[in-house]
């Protein structure tokens, strides 16, 4: 299938937006979405981006039922490792469901992973759910490993109240 | 005990080295570290730092027995959730052992919060090792969840060949 990936640009953030519901969906967790398409353009498109974009388009005689010809995505972030120094983090990856099995979730993955290098990183590095079984054997398959099966890492979170107490020094 | 929690200076990245090799150590993995105060002082400082970090001290006359007064630090950079927008990554969090229990561990992760809470951001996340036991108690004293045993997420990552393979294949 003809497709290009693109940086994304500040115009994309409606069908990022749109993309990303579609994503959590997916992860059973679409009432989990706060951020909306204004929140995506102040993070991603100021002065210091929290996150950078890129984004697969098809031509417009491609474009998907409903009519959208930009079809996938990938957020990322460069972000530090202590042993190792410079990362990168992929944030999100998506692909419409009706583009799957045409190489375009690997062409954003190749490509975050490009752009990572050329920006000095040695690791990529994102999370998976464990019962994702097709998305944890697209990865493994591509030959990155279980950081969490591996080595025992978890990931921590504090948010609301157990965030608030903390930054108020009361806990 | 006094202390002063305080923005890191390119002149502190020593200390930082140190005491990075000191947390790997504890972790078990110090043949890990590849980086030193070098790669620190060239991406921590700058417009556009890949991480920020806080330092802990002791006046002189409480320096440890190997003289230093510089006795705890946190790394961190911000990162984006794209269900909830702006969060902080706690990436390290170290008080050398002889200063420990004096609250430097509950101050330094104090100040990341209140960052995170100035920056607007929602989520302070973070990873421990599953067999640390002391750290796993002590955060989630403060409130934090553990992600991996409630909601199944792996960390994830490609390094080394499989990164530069995954990059040769970029559109």
């Amino acid at each position: 299938m003809d497709f290009t990936i693109r940086a994304a640009t500040f115009e994309d953030c409606k069908d990022i937006s749109r993309m990303i519901l579609e994503l959590a969906e997916f992860e059973k967790v679409s009432d989990h979405v706060k951020i909306t398409q204004r929140d995506l353009e102040q993070d991603g498109f100021s002065k210091n981006p929290f996150f950078h974009g890129i984004i697969a388009e098809v031509p417009e005689h491609l474009k998907s039922r409903e009519g959208h010809t930009k079809i996938g995505y990938s957020l990322y972030f460069y972000m530090y490792n202590t042993w190792k120094g410079r990362a990168v983090y992929m944030v999100d990856l998506y692909v419409m469901a009706e583009f799957r099995g045409k190489g375009i979730g690997k062409a954003l993955m190749t490509k975050v992973s490009q752009l990572g290098l050329a920006a000095g990183c040695t690791q990529l590095n994102f999370t998976v759910l464990d019962w994702n079984k097709s998305s944890l054997d697209f990865y493994l398959k591509q030959g990155c490993w279980d950081v969490t099966s591996e080595l025992g890492y978890h990931c921590m979170r504090c948010e609301g109240e157990a965030l608030q107490h903390l930054a108020q020094g009361e806990l | 005990m006094r202390f002063t929690i305080s923005a890191a200076k390119p002149e502190d990245c020593k200390d930082i080295e140190r005491m990075i090799m000191e947390l790997a150590v504890y972790e078990n993995m110090p043949d890990q570290v590849k980086i030193s105060h070098k790669e620190l002082e060239r991406d921590g400082f700058g417009p556009n730092p890949f991480y920020h970090c806080l330092v802990a001290e002791v006046p002189e006359e409480h320096k440890s027995k190997d003289g230093n007064t510089t006795v705890g630090y946190v790394i961190f950079f911000y990162t984006y959730s794209t269900w909830k927008g702006r969060t902080v990554y706690m990436e390290d969090l170290y008080v050398m052992p002889e200063f420990r229990g004096n609250g430097i561990g509950k101050a330094l992760l104090g100040a990341v919060a209140k960052e995170a809470k100035d920056q607007l951001c929602s989520r302070l996340q973070f990873s421990v090792l599953d067999w640390n036991k002391p750290s796993l108690d002590f955060y989630m004293a403060k409130g934090a969840e553990d992600l991996t045993a409630k909601e199944g997420w792996h960390f994830l990552r490609f390094h080394g060949m499989a990164l530069d393979n995954l990059a040769q294949e970029a559109p």
